[in-house]
Parts: C-alpha cells; sequence; structure tokens
C-alpha cells in the first residue's frame, strides 16, 4: 500500500484496551485522510444527540496519504469530533510535528473511545500502545507539560491539554508540540472529558511511495512554485499573517469592539509591521514547510510563537485594546492554558460589551490590556467573571438575556473580517459547518487581495459560486491534509498529481474538488442529522441591521438573504437548505440517507 | 496633494510610511513614488503595468484602473503582494 498506512488504532478508554484494524480503502478513496475521513467515520459512530462531552463522543486523528512524505507542508493532522461549542460536526487542524510523527507510528485513524475512570495519557511507539496514569500531571500547563513529557520535535513529539480542558471549557483547544493549536470548537473539552491529559508518539515506519521518481520531480517543482511566489516566498515568511491588520482596517472590515465599528484607530500599533520591527525575534516552520510563517516574538516577559493575525485581531481591535506586548503575552497565555485565542479574545469584547451597557456586572471594559491576562487566566480555571465565559460568548450573552450581542454564527465566534464590507464573506461564516469561521473557506483572496483575481467585495449576486467553490477547495485541502498557504503558489489541481504519485490511484481533474463538495455535503448532513436548518445558516442580527456610520463600509449590512437562496440552489439542496437526493447520489452519499 | 500610505516591506525600501505626492490619477502617483523612490520600483511595476498582486486602494476601496481621478484629500494606500489568514 502506498501514501496511506492502511491502519486504523482505535483506543476504548473506558476499559483501557485497544485494537487495530484495517483501513477501507474505498472509503479513504472518497475521503482521502485528514477532515474527510473524519467526517465519514464520525458520521457512523457518533449518533444524533450525542452529548459532546459524554463517553459516547469520540475523538478521531487523522493523517493523509502526503502526511511524512516530505511533500511541502505534509506535516499536518486532523481531529474530528461533535463540538461542545456548537454541537455541530467539528474538524481542527493543527501543524507542527505531531501528525509526521504520528503517521510514522504507522497509522491513519485514531479514535479514542469511552472515558478513563482516572486521568491517563497514552504513549504510542509503532505498535506498543502504553496507558500511564496521569494523576500527577493533571493541572500541568501545556509548556510545562509538554517538556516533561519528552518533547523532541523529529523524535517524540507531545499532544496534550492544559487546564482550560481539563476543566471542560467549550472553547479549549488542543495542543501540539508545545504552541501549535488544533483550537476551535472545544475539542480540548472532550479530551477533558476523557480525562485523557495527553497522547506522546515515537514513530519509525516510512510513507512508501508508489512512483518516487515522479514524487522527486513534483517535490522540486513545488520548490520552484513556492519560491516564484511573492506570496510564499516573501510576504508570509517576512511579516506573518498579521500583515493584514492594516488592510483589512484600511479596507474598512476590521471587526472593532464586538463588531461595533468596522475601522480601530490603534491597528498600525498591533500590526505585523510593528510585530516585525519591535518584537519579532525569528521565524520558525513546521516540519517540511519551506514558507516559516510562524513568528517567534519576544516581549519582557514572554518569548513564544505567534500571535497570529486572528490572534492578535481577538485581543486587539474587537476588545479596542492598542498594546501589542499585551497581546504577545496573552496569546502564549492561551497557548499554556489551551485555550482558543479567536473564541477567548471575542468572548471577552462581548464580556466588554455587556458589562458597558449594565447587562453584566462586572469592571471589564473595552481598550483594558491590564484585564486580558488575568481574564483568560480565570476562563481557563473557571473561576470568578472567567466561569461566564469559559464556554464561549454565545452562552454568556443568551444568560444574560443578550443573546445578539454574541458575535458567532453556529455559536462558534467569528474572526476578523467584518462581513457588512465583504459580502462573500459574510455567506461563507453563516454556511460553515463548524460554525463562524473563515478556515471553512476564505473569501479575503479574491474579496480583498486578488488572489487569484479580485472581485468586488460588495458585489451580492453571483457571490455563492465562489463561496462555494472556495468551501469545496478548503475541504480536499483539509483532507489531503496540508497546509492552505500552499496553495497560494500551488493550484488544488497540482496536488491531485501528487496524491497520484504517493497513492498511485489517479484522480482526474476535477475529482479532487469533487472529493471536497463530497466532504461538504457528508457535514452537512451530519448537521442536518443533529437538527441544525436553514434558520442557524445566519449571523449575528447586528451585522444584518446596523450599517457602520463611516469608513469604507459605510452604509452596508449583510446582505445574507439573497444570498443564502442562491448558495443553497447552487449547491444542489432545497430551499430548507437540505442536499437533494439528485446531489448526494453524484457525490456517491445517497446510501448514507436511505440505509 | 493626496496622501499615500506604504505597507509591509514597501516602508523600508521607502524609508518612510507616508508621504505627499501630486497627481491627477492614481496611476500618475504611482509614477511620482516610483520617481521619487526608485527602490520601489521593481516591486511595484513590471513595464508601465502594476505587478501581479500588487494592492492599492483609494480612501479604502480597491482599484483597478490607474486612470481613476485623484483629488487633494484622497488617501492612496499602497500594498505589495500580502496574504495570512
Amino acid at each position: 500500500m502506498n501514501g496511506w498506512s492502511g491502519k486504523i488504532l482505535d483506543i476504548d478508554l473506558s476499559t483501557k484496551t485497544y485494537k487495530t484494524y484495517p483501513l477501507d480503502m474505498e472509503m479513504a478513496r472518497m475521503f482521502i485522510g485528514g477532515r474527510g475521513l473524519g467526517a465519514r467515520l464520525l458520521w457512523d459512530l457518533v449518533g444524533p444527540g450525542i452529548d459532546p462531552l459524554s463517553p459516547e463522543n469520540v475523538l478521531i486523528f487523522t493523517n493523509g496519504p502526503l502526511t511524512g512524505t516530505g511533500y511541502q507542508t505534509s506535516n499536518r493532522f486532523s481531529i474530528t469530533t461533535k463540538s461542545p461549542l456548537t454541537g455541530t460536526v467539528l474538524d481542527a487542524n493543527s501543524g507542527g510535528f505531531w501528525g509526521m510523527q504520528f503517521k510514522k507510528a504507522g497509522y491513519d485513524v485514531m479514535i479514542v473511545r469511552g472515558k478513563s475512570e482516572r486521568p491517563v495519557w497514552i504513549e504510542i511507539k509503532n505498535e506498543v500502545i502504553t496507558f500511564h496514569d496521569a494523576s500527577e500531571l493533571w493541572g500541568m500547563r501545556v509548556f510545562a507539560l509538554t517538556e516533561k513529557l519528552g518533547q523532541n520535535n523529529n523524535k517524540r513529539n507531545v499532544l496534550c491539554i492544559g487546564p482550560a480542558g481539563e476543566n471542560l471549557s467549550r472553547i479549549a483547544a488542543i495542543m501540539n508540540d508545545r504552541e501549535r493549536a488544533a483550537a476551535r470548537g472545544g475539542p480540548g473539552a472532550v479530551m477533558g472529558s476523557k480525562n485523557l491529559k495527553a497522547i506522546v508518539v515515537e514513530g519509525k515506519e516510512r510513507t512508501t511511495i508508489n512512483d518516487p521518481e515522479k514524487f522527486k520531480f513534483l517535490l522540486y517543482e513545488t520548490r520552484k512554485l513556492l519560491a516564484a511566489s511573492p506570496l510564499t516566498s516573501q510576504a508570509l515568511p517576512e511579516f506573518g499573517t498579521v500583515v493584514l491588520m492594516n488592510i483589512m482596517n484600511n479596507i474598512g472590515a476590521l471587526a472593532t469592539r464586538n463588531h461595533q465599528q468596522t475601522q480601530f484607530e490603534g491597528a498600525e500599533a498591533i500590526s505585523g509591521e510593528e510585530l516585525t520591527e519591535k518584537y519579532l525575534v525569528k521565524n520558525a516552520a513546521c516540519w517540511a514547510c519551506p514558507i516559516g510563517c510562524t513568528r517567534i516574538s519576544k516581549t519582557e516577559k514572554v518569548e513564544a510563537e505567534g500571535p497570529e493575525f486572528e490572534s492578535t485581531w481577538a485581543f486587539g481591535a474587537q476588545c479596542g485594546i492598542d498594546d501589542l506586548p499585551a497581546i504577545i503575552e496573552v496569546n502564549a497565555l492561551c497557548n499554556d492554558l489551551g485555550l482558543d485565542t479567536i473564541s477567548a479574545g471575542s468572548t471577552i469584547a462581548c464580556a466588554m460589551e455587556l458589562s458597558e451597557k449594565g447587562y453584566l456586572d462586572s469592571d471589564l471594559r473595552f481598550g483594558r490590556a491590564d484585564q486580558l491576562a488575568p481574564t483568560v487566566e480565570a476562563m481557563a480555571y473557571r473561576k470568578d467573571i472567567g466561569a461566564e465565559l469559559s464556554d464561549g460568548s454565545l452562552r454568556l450573552a443568551t444568560k444574560y438575556g443578550h443573546p445578539e450581542l454574541s458575535m458567532s454564527a453556529k455559536g462558534m465566534e467569528m474572526p476578523a473580517y467584518d462581513p457588512r464590507g465583504l459580502q462573500g464573506q459574510g455567506l461563507l461564516y453563516a454556511t460553515s459547518n463548524r460554525g463562524g469561521c473563515h478556515m471553512r473557506g476564505n473569501m479575503i483572496g479574491l474579496e480583498v487581495l486578488g488572489l487569484p483575481k479580485l472581485i468586488d467585495r460588495f458585489q451580492v449576486q453571483g457571490k455563492s459560486a465562489f463561496v462555494i467553490l472556495n468551501q469545496n477547495s478548503n475541504a480536499a485541502i483539509d483532507s489531503l491534509v496540508i497546509c492552505k498557504f500552499t496553495n497560494m503558489g500551488v493550484a488544488d489541481e497540482y496536488f491531485a498529481r501528487v496524491l497520484g504519485a504517493v497513492t498511485g490511484i489517479q484522480y482526474a481533474t476535477g475529482e479532487l474538488i469533487k472529493t471536497g463538495e463530497r466532504v461538504w455535503n457528508l457535514e452537512r448532513l451530519y448537521n442536518n442529522r443533529e437538527g441544525f436548518t436553514a434558520k442557524d445558516d445566519s449571523l449575528p442580527p447586528r451585522l444584518l441591521t446596523e450599517a457602520p456610520t463611516d469608513g469604507p463600509s459605510k452604509g452596508w449590512v449583510s446582505q445574507l438573504e439573497p444570498m443564502l437562496k442562491e448558495y443553497y440552489r447552487t449547491r444542489g439542496w432545497d430551499q430548507n437548505g437540505v442536499p437533494t437526493l439528485k446531489k448526494l447520489a453524484d457525490l456517491g452519499l445517497a446510501n448514507l440517507v436511505q440505509e | 496633494m493626496p496622501v499615500v500610505k506604504l505597507y509591509a516591506n514597501l516602508r523600508k525600501l521607502a524609508g518612510t510610511k507616508e508621504l505627499s505626492l501630486a497627481g491627477q490619477t492614481v496611476g500618475m502617483v504611482v509614477r511620482g513614488l516610483v520617481e521619487q523612490h526608485p527602490s520601489i520600483k521593481d516591486v511595484v511595476l513590471e513595464g508601465s503595468e502594476l505587478r501581479p498582486h500588487i494592492i492599492i486602494t483609494l480612501n479604502g476601496h480597491n482599484v483597478t484602473d490607474l486612470n481613476i481621478s485623484v483629488s487633494e484629500q484622497d488617501v492612496v494606500a499602497i500594498f505589495p503582494p500580502i496574504a495570512g489568514g
């Protein structure tokens, strides 16, 4: 077998037992790996109505056929589960080294079921699986734990939760390799609910390649393509992702103070340019990545990875804070506690607005950088005001009678891009299968950066086709599993050639994107089965009714309704947002609803 | 004169974040910029055309036509190829 290891590791924490069995290769061909394979397995393993924090939920770790081959950015892995934040299907993926090591251990998939009676950590050395008592590790933070369990980037890799996951915060991340995060949607809480503190992997197996000569040539060609692109060879390495801060502010699409404004007067102070000039120590890169967008930043108090654009925005513009050292420090604190930075920052912003308007009795106020770290700390431990914020903004705002002040879609906090100035991005948030997210698809390339071509960001008619293409493409890339930044220098269809060289299975032109469409529709089916309907494809009322009073997006609200109608039609779904039998048959999914 | 704002590595190349430049169209302003700061020219222009992925906004709106008029109070922002997420 080439590309895939062909093996699933299935662990039951309730009995501390495990078994291995062959990967269904027809399933692998249809869903590839990563997010796609995870969604297909979740469909069978976690039926409707299961409490995400109960032992009946599972964690599915998946890599892909390219993982560990050395193909550029083939380091990533996915974690699929039912989200405790949104109740939807959830896939969160992460880079670093752990995914590559997990593949070297000889598995495509690891399913973790049940719940251990006592805290436990798992050690995987190829076919040797050991359950260790984690009672003494329970309570440890991520950085110290990662070191204690012997993190060694190319040999032994640690994945774990911090206090936030232990305390079942619904915005808790699963961390790997110290500062990489599978963050969104609360997978850390699922791991915490199973009393599972860490998974450490060491592997010796090599992924076999069907056509090594062709693969070597594709590696060479990809290296040239990435080097030729100013995006992957200059922009990302030089300034990192935070370089987007100034342009989003410039065009009036930088959500500010819980989306009350669309421009932030302090944007320059928290920009990529400022980070690079004053706080950047050096760049870093994930395994097999020639791009190297990771920042190592330093303040008087910390030296740590990041912050990325979204984290900087969440604790910056969204909280009305222009203190970059405080943002660098709270970003590192989130990583150490195992919290999703986007949801944490946006939940604090929601609390700030609730407090300023007198709905919540707290001293949280926009612009107060000194409140960031103590609030995040309290969230991870569910202490004081943190207990109110620990499960995200929607639960907080609903408790205090103002759910409309949660800037979330399907209960997941949205990222930085304000949909009033970016119509396609709004449609994307509303239809995202895991909630308000920019990684299920991202229209910023098309609507702002001109990648690959600039389209009118205020245009409504015809936007759905671009959004759908983007979503399908992202689902395919997440199923490979590689970094989306690679796609800035290398076209989608090129990846089909790489997949063919590695696996020996030839994916025809368009088949890779159709795989993405299959994954998207399967995720939709999962959410439909959980009771989600067209009503859930929405945005906060503020974005639909309150137009900015100044700036380049002045006068605009999200025109979601007409875009949604067009979206359902273009997707081949009925007017209630349910995939039609014809569409499912075309994608090879009809059997799932006819069982 | 219209204000020109520079971002990312254009700042280092020009040695400034912001300057005022005369010009009746966006194209004239850009040409004025590269004349004043030749080190920017190869990053921004390919011959007389904009290089791919160069982003120019006029008062926060993307510009695709360099012949668009500018006035005294306008702000022209120029970004080199950037990406993120």
